[in-house]
């Protein structure tokens, strides 16, 4: 039982090392033109998605693809500054479901693997983002 | 009960099944169902709930498995529907299937070697299972060290407790003595209470996704409860530990490793071990997954190292 422990440990403490990237994340996909790739194509299916589709009407397709390319660079940590609202502000008026939130990310997933991002860039910008959710889902008051 | 059971599991999946899709939950995060029938790995439960409900969703899943060791195999047969990623409800038949030869040295054991050969024999037992969400995000967590945790109770009845054992000229030797009783089991039934922290780092392994989970358990089963609850000189909970770790290298793989330690109620034949499996599962869309295990059963009657595969199929409803 306690060999166990230890190789578990072991095990946890070399995944931890190797997960702190040798270089950096932003750099490595290619930078803020990539971003804006994948985001235009997400915004895209996005908006054409009967469920989603709603919740932006009356929201420009340009503006948003700027916003989440800007705070996306940032969060993975490219030299860009989000300054647009914060997250529980842009979905109080919304009141976004969990169901709805899920759709979103499989939509930037689809978007990242279109665009030729690697698995491993994929999991690490998600990693980025996946915090935002309690500041997404049920904002509404 | 072998009735009610089987209606309870058609009307369980019935209600799961007049929901059109399969939930909306990132693929692979509801784990498989696992031996007791809860969603978690293949023989320890997880945090997460059974399929891919979320909190506006009620999703069902449906399993089966097979364990092959030796003299021994277990067969399951299940159902699990989740109530918007919060409370998950389980049913799970489990069969053990005992070889002839197992079944002939007990009887020799027993009876100084006068009676060698019996036919093989059976032990089947059903497990309800509660398992409630109480706190945490295991995938979009606010903090990389917030895990997903959850409580869970399963209700397991030996239905072969005192089922007697017949010798090959069919005649009952020992009336109303089934194999746990054998064994020095005393109760046909015990209730295990557990708790689950379940955590996945996306990225966290070379950029895999990284999956670990710790469960403590309180309980009173001899070997999953196969073998019976307590024995004459140990009947209260016993505090066990089950744990996970697994890697997904690619969006619907997951390949780990698995323990769960179990308690010594019973000495002599019935003693049992840590339950352990190195698993591959596979994950091709959301519809279902199948997972292949080399799996290590701890301890059996006769068998001192019972190995072996382990498949489990799960469809999520």
């Amino acid at each position: 039982m306690i060999r166990l422990g230890l190789l578990i440990f072991t095990a946890l403490t070399l995944f931890g090392c190797a997960s702190a990237p040798k270089t950096n994340l932003y750099d490595d996909i290619g930078g803020k033109q990539t971003l804006h790739k994948v985001y235009g194509l997400a915004i895209n299916r996005i908006y054409n998605d009967p469920v989603l589709g709603p919740h932006f009407e009356g929201v420009p397709k340009r503006h948003l693809r700027t916003e989440l390319t800007n705070q996306t660079c940032e969060l993975i940590g490219g030299p860009c500054e989000y300054e647009g609202k914060s997250m529980h502000e842009a979905h109080a008026d919304r009141n976004v479901t969990d169901a709805e939130f899920f759709r979103l990310v499989e939509h930037v997933q689809q978007a990242m693997r279109l665009i030729g991002l690697t698995y491993e860039q994929e999991n690490r910008i998600l990693a980025a983002l996946a915090p935002l959710k309690e500041q997404i889902v049920y904002q509404a008051d | 009960m072998r009735h009610s059971l089987s209606l309870l599991l058609v009307g369980l999946l019935g209600s799961a099944s007049s929901i059109a899709d399969t939930g909306s939950q990132l693929l692979a995060t509801g784990g498989i169902t696992g031996v007791d029938g809860s969603a978690g790995g293949g023989i320890t439960p997880w945090a997460v709930m059974a399929g891919y409900a979320s909190q506006e969703e009620i999703q069902g899943a449906a399993s089966l498995q097979h364990i092959s060791a030796g003299d021994y195999q277990i067969n399951t047969l299940g159902a699990a529907v989740t109530f918007y990623d919060r409370v998950e409800l389980s049913l799970q038949r489990q069969s053990l299937e005992i070889g002839s030869g197992v079944v002939g040295n007990t009887f020799s054991a027993l009876t100084s070697g006068a009676i060698q050969t019996a036919p093989g024999t059976d032990i089947e037992q059903d497990i309800v299972g509660l398992k409630v969400k109480l706190f945490g995000d295991a995938v979009f967590s606010p903090s990389p060290w917030l895990p997903q945790v959850a409580a869970g109770l399963q209700y397991r009845k030996n239905h072969d407790f005192d089922q007697s054992l017949a010798i090959s000229d069919g005649s009952v030797p020992l009336p109303n003595t089934g194999v746990p009783m054998l064994l020095g089991a005393t109760e046909d039934s015990g209730t295990d209470l557990y708790l689950s922290a379940t955590k996945l780092w996306l990225g966290g392994a070379w950029g895999n996704n990284l999956l670990a989970n710790v469960t403590a358990r309180m309980t009173k089963a001899n070997t999953l409860g196969l073998l019976g609850f307590e024995s004459a000189t140990e009947d209260s909970y016993q505090l066990q530990w089950e744990g996970s770790l697994a890697v997904l290298p690619s969006p619907n793989t997951a390949i780990g490793f698995e323990w769960r330690t179990q308690p010594d109620n019973l000495t002599g034949l019935g003693e049992a071990d840590t339950i352990k499996d190195i698993f591959v599962a596979y994950f091709p869309d959301k519809h279902w997954s199948l997972t292949a295990a080399y799996t290590d059963l701890g301890k059996l009657p006769f068998d001192d190292d019972p190995t072996g595969f382990y498949l489990s199929l799960t469809v999520n409803l």
